[in-house]
């Protein structure tokens, strides 16, 4: 099978000295992004962007790609440990994993978390290397209006699937575009939403923004809860992992339909952080002993970590093929392969297979060696958070600000970055989900330049969007899942109805 | 926090309405090749407008119905974020003047000392070591200008 024979190629490029080398440091900042609160999965990718600059595209996304892997694993260890999520995706692993830590099972707990991740990264890998072609054959066949009903198919999932309120989701959605739309028309060349401001010409940035709102935002969370960092000691012994592996062995199958869950979740864009959420509650609802849930049941870690590392490895898929991505932290990636002067998508597979193979090659191998590093070194990075939090916050503030700065050698930029942890901060408290508005900023150029082109090939008539074969069933999956929420309530009001009737 | 739902919302529905004015300026029909520059802004605008604005009236019925309900930002929690958010915007502004290694030596000190209490000699210490650290790493390493400030480039003979 060729795909076999671009795998092994892929592997290679991933193996060669330099590009290990660079996974390796990439899974180490990775962990430690992980731990810290601050210094998220998406934020730290984002700050390291500016440097990936000075290096050529192949090891520059697998470093940004390598501290993704590295704080999948990372955010469980303050979970388990400090019962502080250190990032979005690992809050499910508290609710099991620190119980089971202060029962003086903080090894077992840490390494369930850690192979569980290690699973659903070995499954979303797989996915990964046999359906990215597939798809990206298929996406070839994509003009614009498939691009932007496949666009508005990932945001209908946000709204329709996302859990939170629809129209905080849409409002969200839409002052994403909208910042993505302010500054400067490539088409016609005008100023939009400038109103004469020169900082405004420049328009947002999206690495600006992920910073300030998962960055700052993030530290404005943590602080308001006046946290202390008192840390459970462990140490992985060599036993614990062996009864780590008869644990999972016991579990199986809370850990495939973990991984599943993940790697579905990452695939439709939403992310490890709601596929950690929705595994943990499906691994409750089928679990035999339910009580145990909260208290340190095995499954209740096995599940979320299996599906968030899932999601987070397949929601390398989308982004490659159709460039679309899984995950906010995906999004950033892409950002960052713009920013190579690589286009994601199906043309990035026919133009630069070495690219996308090493790509996908050094996924794998991210991920196990990542599995490895963290369970072989987790002391080292607890102490990390040894540090005085009044020496780290100020710290983390300042690298943020470096990170910010670098994108664009902008002042402005710094203010945008505190005014967006305070939008990020304020986002989280009302509910307004933030992911998609990032997905926005991101994907709103792209968006709207497909949406011009389809409308200019359809002469102004809406209908283009719904042409057969590839967008009709597109768009009618988006509007299905657009009005999911309305859909199951209706059902539910049906059957409660014919339940009550006569009889 | 309904009061900071609806506060929220209707600042969102400003922004709505100043996206939509100047998506109004830019013509939003179809123009001589397609769509004009304000058309898709325009469809974003109403769309916040409409959003925000039932979003804002939900907050306010259930304000009136069930009150404010629970806190924004929970008890003792407001002091720690203005401890982070002011500083950190005295630092944006202080980066303009004396660059931004500079501005985060300051911070760190700051911080370090009126919110952690730690002692002189570490304060010190880690406020001049991590600057000069990170000021290797990015300026001099990676080669990535950083803001010098009006005066920093003068401050740092190096």
């Amino acid at each position: 099978m060729e795909n076999v024979h671009n795998l092994l190629m892929g592997l290679g490029v991933a193996l060669q000295p330099h590009n290990f080398l660079v996974a390796m440091i990439g899974l180490v900042l990775g962990v430690i992004v992980g731990v810290l609160p601050g210094l998220g999965g998406a934020n730290g990718v984002a700050i390291l962007i500016p440097l990936t600059v000075t290096m050529a595209p192949i090891p520059g996304i697998i470093l940004l790609s390598s501290i993704y892997w590295g704080a999948l694993y990372g955010g469980s260890i303050t979970s388990i440990l400090f019962n502080i999520p250190g990032e979005p995706w690992s809050v499910a692993t508290t609710f099991d994993g620190y119980p089971m830590a202060k029962k003086g099972q903080a090894g077992k707990a840490l390494v369930l978390s850690f192979l569980s991740h290690g699973a659903g990264a070995i499954l979303g890998v797989v996915m990964l290397s046999f359906f990215a072609p597939i798809i990206a054959e298929f996406a070839l066949k994509f003009g614009p209006a498939e691009i932007f009903s496949v666009m508005l198919l990932t945001f209908s999932a946000f709204v329709g699937l996302g859990g939170k309120s629809a129209l905080k989701t849409l409002a969200s959605i839409f002052l994403g575009f909208s910042l993505a739309a302010v500054g400067m028309d490539i088409v016609t060349g005008q100023l939009r939403m400038t109103y004469g401001s020169v900082d405004l010409m420049g328009g947002f940035n999206f690495i600006v923004a992920v910073i300030g709102l998962f960055g700052l935002g993030e530290i404005f969370l943590t602080v308001e809860e006046g946290l202390k960092m008192e840390g459970i000691k462990a140490r992985v012994r060599i036993r614990d992992i062996t009864e780590g592996f008869k644990e999972l062995g016991r579990f199986y199958k809370t850990l495939i339909f973990g991984a599943l869950i993940g790697c579905w979740m990452g695939l439709k864009p939403g992310g490890a952080t709601p596929a950690s959420f929705m595994a943990y509650g499906f691994a409750k609802q089928a679990a035999a002993n339910k009580e145990e849930f909260g208290h340190g049941a095995s499954a209740g870690i096995i599940a979320p970590e299996a599906a968030a590392h899932g999601a987070g490895t397949s929601a390398t898929l989308p982004m490659i093929t159709l460039g679309i991505p899984g995950s906010p932290t995906m999004a950033v990636i892409m950002g960052g392969l713009m920013i190579f002067g690589l286009t994601p998508g199906p043309m990035l597979f026919v133009e630069h297979p070495d690219f996308v193979w090493g790509l996908i090659g050094s996924c794998w191998v991210g991920n196990i060696i990542g599995l490895i590093i963290v369970l072989a070194f987790t002391p080292v990075f607890v102490a990390v958070l040894k540090v005085r939090f009044s020496i780290l916050m100020p710290a983390i503030v300042y690298i943020c600000a470096i990170g910010a700065y670098a994108v664009n050698n902008r002042m402005i930029d710094l203010y945008y970055m505190v005014g967006f942890g305070v939008v990020g901060y304020l986002f989280k408290k009302l509910d307004y989900p933030i992911a998609p508005m990032v997905l926005a900023l991101v994907l709103g150029d792209m968006a709207e330049s497909a949406m011009r082109q389809a409308l200019i090939i359809g002469q102004g008539s809406p209908l283009v969007f719904f042409r057969p074969p590839i967008a009709l069933p597109i768009m009618i999956a988006a509007i299905v899942i657009f009005f999911w929420p309305t859909i199951t309530s209706l059902r539910k009001k049906y059957a409660a109805r014919t339940t009550i009737g006569p009889g | 926090m309904r009061k900071a739902d609806i506060f929220v919302a209707a600042l969102l529905f400003v922004i709505g309405v100043i996206v939509l004015v100047d998506s109004i300026r830019l013509g939003f029909r179809w123009g001589v090749s397609g769509p004009e520059a304000g058309f898709f802004p325009f469809s974003l605008s109403v769309g916040i407008l409409i959003c925000t604005a039932i979003i804002g009236i939900k907050a306010i019925k259930k304000h009136g119905k069930e009150g404010p309900g629970e806190r924004l930002i929970p008890e003792g929690g407001l002091k720690p974020i203005l401890w982070v958010l002011l500083p950190s915007i005295g630092m944006v502004i202080l980066t303009e003047f004396i660059g931004i290694h500079l501005a985060a030596l300051v911070f760190l000190a700051f911080y370090m000392r009126a919110v952690g209490k730690i002692g002189w000699g570490k304060v010190v210490l880690v406020s001049i070591l991590v600057p000069m650290a990170l000021y290797v790493v990015f300026d001099k390493l990676f080669l990535i200008p950083l803001p010098q400030g009006i005066w920093g480039g003068k401050l740092i003979p190096f």
